[in-house]
């Protein structure tokens, strides 16, 4: 019954150029979103390969120097002396911590134009790692790229909305309907067999082009975790989609004229992707205000003048701390020089950590309320699983700012020992710095969370079409 | 085939239709006369569970049609006054559609053009789109569906209206066919002429009441007219 | 005739439940978003006030230092707040709020603003220039769809005809009628944000932004009516109110949601910005070896030296009577900007070509030319950032230069040179005088003259195909 509605919709509708114009629209809309996307995945590659080919170059160039120094071919000045490892530690040996694209990159841009994907790890206090952004023209981060979660969570609702915000009211207004109802066929389940027509164009349409173009564009489906991430990404698409359908139905079975649904649903449509989002984020930025990073720059400068200021004292009671540390010969001013600068790097971090926490707490409180408020508006749950899914979100940059913070750690663990005891380095002691290691973000985690929005979607998705059929039992049919 | 038990119809205190009781049985055609508003399209619509009864049931086949609303549609047909078409398809496709909805058997093409020339369809208007019928095209195709269903009960809601003096009669002829053959017809009509000629019995309606219901063949033309005319007159 | 078609227009608009909802909501997200606008200016503006000033008693009170060492310690440069950032903040959440302005470097604006937000930003933020750019246009088409298409369908259009009405009076009056009823709308919309402008008038906000405030009205007086124009014109053109109201709504979305992204990307293939990483080597680079990659920095001090060992006529460094490595530093700050003139140049000259593109595709779609022009009048775009880093970045190089020739000139044969406070008080405060209205016209005269040109053809349409509309 179903199938024969669908088919009988399909030969209806073939000869209509809507439907053409439509398929049209979304073939372009989807390619040129994922081209950009892969463009863009391509992009962050290079320049991941740049910075360690400019790491390799680098270290290379050290270990070179090394040689020559200790050859005695050149004399280095101390700050610029590969063997020091105040130089190596801070400038010349320092290694990027970077964040590759994950597999399904190419498919939302997400936040990656926005937050950085790669920091140059040195030896200096944790807050010089901040505010190291890709270079982007503002206006570009202002208007968001064209990708595909853009053409998902935009213009797929307007394309359901554009073939079914007339789906009953055409009927009736067309006159089929009544001789269609005087056969032993219910309204809900007419609704639902051309809902499914319309539902299988236009996901198999975006399914089969979304693949093809992510496949096109380079993806890889063996990476690990791409594929029950594709699979996931879909069944999002799926939920959201069946959600607009929902809502068509709904206005449908409200008996008002085509035009009147239209309205209707474009309002609904604005609401939900427009208005829900940016009242949201007033209201989160209103009840979570995050501190003015103006008044955060001059706390952490007031710290650093006063660690400056204080620095006799501060060393004096590092090396009570550390006495192992001490320098051999209280005469040798490079290592007096190391000892004071850690001892300051240490104070200085200890002191601006709570400004940087209140940040960090201030941040994860509207993060959490975002994460509260999210099933107001299915576009938001949307938005949050693709992002998810391509990590390209919120979540998986966390991870790379712990990971990094993590190394950054170690790098100073490894190099401060040596700056403070005025090590010579050698050409193995080069090779031992410590290296960068992505670890990609637990797959079953990130499948955890866009699963749960996921459901959430299908739920509210079920919730309208249930409603929809039900009022549709009140159609009325005349009048 | 076709009965109303104290069939009653009100919107917002306003009566459309009030305490109908009528049969039709198989092989008769029942003309439902009176002005608009009368309460004729309300009945009609009661019988296809259009709108639900304020009171009393509507049965086909014996079958309630409000609490068994899709068993009971397995036995009507309905032509209304403009048989609306999917204007993309064929006259043959819209016939398959609506059959095949309806749960009949799958017809095969030949048999499907037999129906549609059975209801005076030219064979060669048969595969062009609906868009460009004229109306008695259209009522010949819902005929045609009425038919293919082997519907054992007809409601027609002013077929005939706007349709020229020679295919109005063809659609009488029809109609005739399909009574012989056993089905049930109730037809809403203003047209008195045809109610004497098609119709078994008339009944005369009025503000929503039934007022008169007689056998067509104990009346002459002449007499129908002024019956009606009676009655109209307050 | 025309006032009489007006009348009706309007209390039919006024009449109608649909308009007055979509007014009242459009008017209370408006008025919310320009009173947010105000709230956050304000904040915004205090704050850096209060850090200007305490960054200015930073670098006074930094005690006695080695003139190097100052400019090592340098000073912070705060982005200012436009006032009408309350209207259109613009490319302000995009760019970074403070830049350090230290010695031999010239370092980007950091921490961007919509960095500390959730992603929901990425979805909408309500602004003045949100709701003026995207939603009131959709009121405009909510109101003009049915213009024609309507009565044609009721039937009143024949009529109308009947009684001998031009189609020219009857689509003024429409479209007069439908303005009455956006004004109804836009004043009070108005008043409050000249209002709030006035109320920070402390540093005469108000009589400055003026002109820009005039200029931006107008601007958004002409985007209305290529909208009005453009839903006159297609409603009687089209087949019927629902077909009309489609192809309206597939506009808009083309307009203010398509047009924005698709041309970013565009611009972005066509003239592609390079990554931090490549840029910050190229610098370093250029600054190493040379710009033409055969002048490394070490001979250039060896030419610096031979230089003026020549010009003082002595044989060694020492026996100059000024501090060697004063000089030098300032001959390798000077060769400096260079290097970063040069880049900063290209990125910049990168981004104006692709901020051509974006304006070029607003004879696709008027919004990119009035967002354009809005963030320019408002003060917040993109060339006005560079400006004031700009003026930072002279600033910076200002405090270089003192203090690398305080050096130059004191510090010879002392082992240990400090300077005092007195130094600190040669560098004036730093003062920022924003672009002037001609500057900003000028920025902007492409989307200007493409919004008038949009404006007129707007008109055209709407009077030719009223003129040519069919009556049934």
């Amino acid at each position: 019954m179903l199938f024969l509605i669908a088919k009988n919709d399909w030969r209806n509708i073939r000869a209509d150029r809507t439907l053409w114009a439509i398929a049209l629209l979304l073939t372009t809309t989807i390619l040129y979103g994922v081209h950009n996307g892969a463009s863009w995945v391509d992009f962050q590659k290079r320049t991941i390969q740049g910075a360690l080919a400019d790491e390799a170059e680098r270290h290379a160039a050290i270990k070179q120097g090394i040689e020559d120094a200790n050859a005695g071919r050149t004399s280095p000045p101390s700050w610029k002396d590969p063997r020091s490892p105040y130089a190596v530690g801070y400038r010349l040996g320092s290694r990027f911590a970077t964040m590759p694209p994950a597999p399904l990159a190419a498919l939302a841009v997400g936040q990656s134009d926005l937050l950085p994907y790669y920091f140059r790890v040195t030896v200096n206090s944790r807050d010089t790692m901040l505010g190291n952004d890709e270079l982007e023209n503002p206006v570009h981060l202002l208007s968001g790229r064209f990708d595909l979660a853009f053409v998902i969570i935009y213009l797929f609702p307007l394309v359901i909305l554009a073939v079914s915000y007339n789906l009953i009211s055409g009927d009736k207004e067309d006159g089929t309907l009544a001789l269609t109802l005087s056969t032993p066929v219910s309204l809900p389940s007419l609704a639902m067999g051309k809902i499914a027509f319309r539902a299988a164009f236009v996901l198999t349409l975006g399914a089969v082009l979304s693949v093809a173009g992510a496949l096109l564009s380079g993806i890889d489906l063996s990476a690990p975790g791409a594929a029950p991430r594709l699979l996931l990404w879909m069944g999002a698409v799926a939920a959201y989609s069946i959600f607009w359908f929902g809502l068509a139905v709904l206005i449908n079975a409200m008996g008002r004229n085509s035009a009147t649904n239209a309205l209707a649903l474009s309002g609904l449509w604005l609401v939900f992707v427009l208005l829900i989002p940016s009242l949201l984020n007033v209201g989160i930025k209103t009840a979570h205000p995050v501190p003015s990073r103006v008044e955060m720059i001059q706390a952490m400068r007031h710290a650093s003048d006063a660690v400056t200021a204080e620095r006799s004292r501060l060393m004096a009671e590092f090396l009570e701390d550390h006495p192992e540390l001490a320098p051999a010969a209280s005469a040798d001013t490079n290592a007096q020089f190391a000892v004071r600068s850690v001892a300051m790097t240490e104070e200085l971090e200890r002191r601006i950590q709570p400004v940087l926490d209140e940040f960090d707490k201030r941040i994860s409180r509207q993060q959490q309320l975002a994460d509260q408020y999210r099933f107001l508006s299915p576009a938001i749950l949307t938005q949050a699983a693709l992002y998810d899914l391509a990590g390209t979100g919120v979540h998986r940059y966390k991870h790379f700012l712990n990971l990094a913070a993590n190394y950054h750690q170690q790098w100073q663990a490894h190099i401060q020992p040596k700056m403070m005891q005025t090590v010579k380095l050698s050409t193995a002691s080069i090779d031992e710095l410590p290296r960068w290691h992505w670890q990609e973000e637990d797959t079953a985690d990130v499948l955890g969370r866009a699963g749960t929005h996921t459901a959430a979607l299908a739920l509210t998705a079920a919730f309208v079409i249930a409603i929809g059929v039900l009022a549709l039992r009140r159609f009325p049919v005349v009048g | 085939m076709l009965e109303a038990l104290s069939l009653t119809k009100a919107y917002n205190g306003h009566t459309a239709l009030n305490n109908l009781n009528l049969t039709v049985a198989a092989g008769e055609v029942f003309c439902l006369l009176g002005a608009n508003g009368a309460g004729k399209t309300t009945t009609i619509n009661l019988f296809l569970n259009f709108i639900p009864p304020t009171s009393g049931t509507a049965k086909v086949n014996g079958i309630d049609v409000a609490s068994h609303p899709l068993e009971s549609k397995r036995y009507l047909a309905y032509i209304p006054e403009q048989v609306m078409l999917y204007r993309n398809l064929t006259g043959i496709e819209n016939l398959s559609y609506f059959t095949e909805l309806a749960g009949c058997e799958k017809y095969s093409q030949a048999k499907l053009l037999d129906f549609l020339t059975a209801a005076g369809l030219q064979a060669e208007a048969a595969d062009k789109r609906v868009g460009s019928y004229s109306k008695g095209m259209r009522q010949k195709v819902g005929i045609a569906i009425a038919t293919a269903r082997n519907a054992k009960a007809l409601l027609l809601d002013e077929p005939t209206s706007g349709l020229d003096p020679k295919a109005s009669n063809e659609f009488s002829e029809l109609l005739k066919r399909l009574s012989g053959n056993g089905a049930a017809i109730l037809m809403a009509t203003h047209d008195l002429f045809r109610a004497k000629e098609t119709g078994t019995r008339v009944g005369i309606m009025k503000h929503g009441n039934m007022v008169a219901h007689m056998k067509t063949e104990e009346l002459g033309h002449a007499d129908l007219e002024r019956i009606y005319l009676e009655h109209m007159h307050d | 005739m025309i006032r009489t078609v007006a009348r009706k227009e309007m209390l039919e608009i006024i009449r109608d439940g649909r308009f007055r909802w979509s007014a009242a909501i459009t008017l209370l997200l408006l008025c919310g978003a320009l009173a947010m606008g105000w709230q956050h200016y304000r904040d915004v503006a205090s704050q850096h006030e209060a850090a200007r000033r305490d960054t200015r008693q930073q670098w006074l009170k930094q005690g006695e230092k080695n003139p190097h060492s100052a400019a090592h310690y340098g000073v912070y440069a705060f982005k200012p707040r436009m006032p009408l950032s309350l209207v259109d903040p613009g490319v302000d959440p995009y760019v970074g709020v403070a830049a350090w302005l230290e010695a031999h470097k010239q370092n980007e604006f950091k921490f961007k603003p919509a960095q500390d937000a959730t992603a929901l930003q990425r979805l909408g933020e309500l602004t003045g220039a949100t709701v003026l750019q995207l939603l009131l246009p959709l009121v405009i088409i909510l109101l003009t769809f049915s213009a024609f298409a309507s009565e044609r369908e009721l039937g009143t259009l024949r009529q109308l005809m009947s009684l001998g009405v031009s189609r020219s009076d009857l689509a003024w009056g429409k479209a007069l009628g439908i303005s009455g009823a956006l004004a109804m709308l836009l004043l009070p919309a108005t008043v409050i944000g000249v209002a709030g402008l006035a109320l920070t008038a402390e540093n005469g906000a108000l009589a400055g932004s003026t002109p820009r405030l005039l200029l931006l009205f107008a601007g958004y007086l002409a985007y209305f009516a290529v909208f009005l124009g453009i839903s006159l014109a297609v409603s009687a053109k089209a087949s019927s109110a629902r077909v009309a109201l489609i192809t309206l709504l597939g506009f808009w979305i083309f307009n203010g949601l398509l047009a924005p992204k698709a041309v970013t990307d565009l611009a972005r293939s066509i003239h592609p910005t390079p990554s931090t990483l490549q840029f910050a080597r190229d610098i370093e680079h250029d600054i190493e070896n040379g710009m033409d990659g055969h002048n490394p920095a070490d001979s250039r001090a060896e030419a610096l030296k031979q230089e003026l060992l020549r010009k003082y006529n002595v044989d060694s460094v020492n026996k100059l009577p000024i501090d060697f490595n004063g000089v030098r530093m300032q001959a390798g700050e000077e060769y400096g900007n260079q290097v970063f003139d040069r880049h900063y140049g290209a990125l910049w000259a990168t981004y104006d070509r692709q901020r051509r593109i974006h304006d070029l595709a607003s004879i696709l779609a008027p919004s990119l030319a009035i967002r354009s022009l809005s963030m320019g009048l408002a003060g917040t775009d993109f060339p006005q950032h560079a400006h004031f880093s700009q003026a930072a970045e002279q600033y910076r190089r200002l405090i270089n230069r003192e203090m690398n020739m305080d050096l130059a000139h004191h510090a010879k044969g002392k082992p240990v040179y400090m300077a005092k406070e007195s130094l600190w008080q040669k560098i004036p405060d730093f003062h920022y005088e924003a672009p002037g209205l001609g500057w900003v016209v000028r920025n902007h005269t492409l989307s200007l003259v493409l919004l008038t040109v949009w404006c007129l053809a707007a008109a055209l349409a709407a009077s030719w195909m009223s003129r040519r509309m069919e009556v049934i």
